[in-house]
């Protein structure tokens, strides 16, 4: 049963690269040259590492849909085409990151 | 759960994790070399793209073992699967299977009748040569837990640590391995960019879409033995981070390293098996 879970996973954070990858290519015309951070890839970014790493705290919500739905999203952010995404991925994992050890740090 | 379905649960698995392991470390190593690299689903997007287009069999190729040795390929792979993660089986089988995939290499190179195959298949008998020696791992676990079979060995480390601490030279050699198997090491003599692409230059469509898959399980397989071997009983997030850790560290190792010529890579090999071999014998009797 963990296999299924996982393989469910697996395909949700493919579907969730290809899809950025396409979106990405229409929406960003040009290569990574401006360097700038695209505030919706960031706030998908963000929600998407925050229902990974932070499942356990959405309690209405089975971490099995949380976590499916959090790798969807993080990548759709993380497969956008070469140099986008980047920085809005450090900041989704490491906004993430700090809520995760929030309760251990208070 | 159906032995069926569990097959084939972990076929996809080791194919999805194979394939994006092998874009991560594309990844990886594109950002050493400072530059932006493809995405990490690039090599999964790579493999299905070939199921989209055109086979077409070279003049020169010997049918039907040309088409045969493709799917042999890929079939080996998916043994290696159910020996491992299905039924935990023996690592002698395991051995069997690589020894049969080196065997394959060289003849998809040479079926296909194409120069650079042939070379590469030529150099599929040097690196066998020195790959095999490294399997002598076998024999030092054996020696260590008195089991070949892979489930004891998961219990062995269970009650007695992690291998990779008490044979950590025979790690090494199975470390060594497998970065002689990943696409750009200093090792992959067999599909070196002075090759083209090795025993693969003539395989299109269908065919080559096949021995991708069959490189993808591979590597996922040749990850999961590494781990479930020397390391001991994981779970399922575990073996993820530790095939991902295994995977960047290989990316640095070959994003700074160069293809060695086919001798330098046999020597190389040999002198890390020989280093293996002796140093796991000597470390075994002074513990």
């Amino acid at each position: 049963m963990d296999e299924i879970t996982y393989l469910i996973y697996i395909i949700s954070f493919v579907l969730g690269s290809v899809l950025g990858l396409l979106l990405s290519y229409k929406k960003y015309n040009q290569p990574f040259v401006t360097k700038k951070i695209d505030p919706v890839a960031l706030i998908i970014s963000i929600a998407g590492w925050f229902l990974v790493v932070n499942s356990a705290l959405l309690f209405f919500l089975p971490s099995f849909v949380s976590i499916t739905l959090g790798l969807f999203l993080a990548a759709l952010v993380l497969g956008m085409r070469p140099g986008y995404g980047r920085y809005e991925t450090v900041i989704g994992i490491l906004i993430s990151a700090v809520v995760w050890l929030a309760p251990a740090l208070l | 759960m159906n032995l069926m379905a569990n097959i084939l649960l972990n076929v996809l698995i080791a194919f999805l994790i194979g394939s994006l392991l092998y874009g991560l470390q594309r990844k990886v190593m594109a950002r050493i070399q400072t530059r932006p690299g493809p995405p990490i689903i690039q090599h999964l997007l790579h493999t299905l793209k070939f199921f989209i287009k055109e086979s077409s069999f070279p003049y020169t190729a010997a049918m039907p073992f040309y088409i045969a040795i493709a799917s042999m390929l890929c079939a080996i792979w998916v043994s290696a699967v159910i020996v491992g993660p299905v039924i935990e089986g023996s690592l002698l089988l395991f051995f069997g299977i690589y020894a049969l995939q080196k065997i394959v290499e060289h003849n998809a190179g040479s079926s296909s009748g194409s120069p650079y195959g042939k070379l590469s298949c030529v150099r599929a008998v040097f690196s066998a040569a020195a790959e095999v020696p490294l399997f002598a791992v076998l024999v030092i676990i054996y020696l260590q837990t008195q089991t070949m079979v892979i489930s004891d060995i998961i219990n062995y480390q269970a009650v007695n640590g992690p291998l990779i601490f008490t044979i950590p030279l025979a790690a090494l050699m199975f470390f060594v391995l497998i970065l002689s198997k990943s696409p750009d090491s200093p090792f992959a003599i067999t599909k070196g960019k002075d090759i083209v692409s090795g025993y693969e230059t003539e395989h299109f469509g269908v065919l080559r879409g096949y021995l991708m898959i069959s490189e993808s399980i591979a590597w996922y397989m040749l990850l999961w033995v590494f781990l479930t071997v020397f390391i001991g009983p994981l779970g399922i997030l575990g073996y993820l981070v530790g095939m991902v850790a295994i995977s960047v560290l290989i990316a640095f190792i070959n994003a700074t390293t160069p293809l060695l010529n086919p001798n330098h890579s046999i020597m190389v090999q040999i002198t890390f098996a020989f280093i293996g071999i002796v140093g796991s014998l000597v470390l075994m009797m002074v513990m």
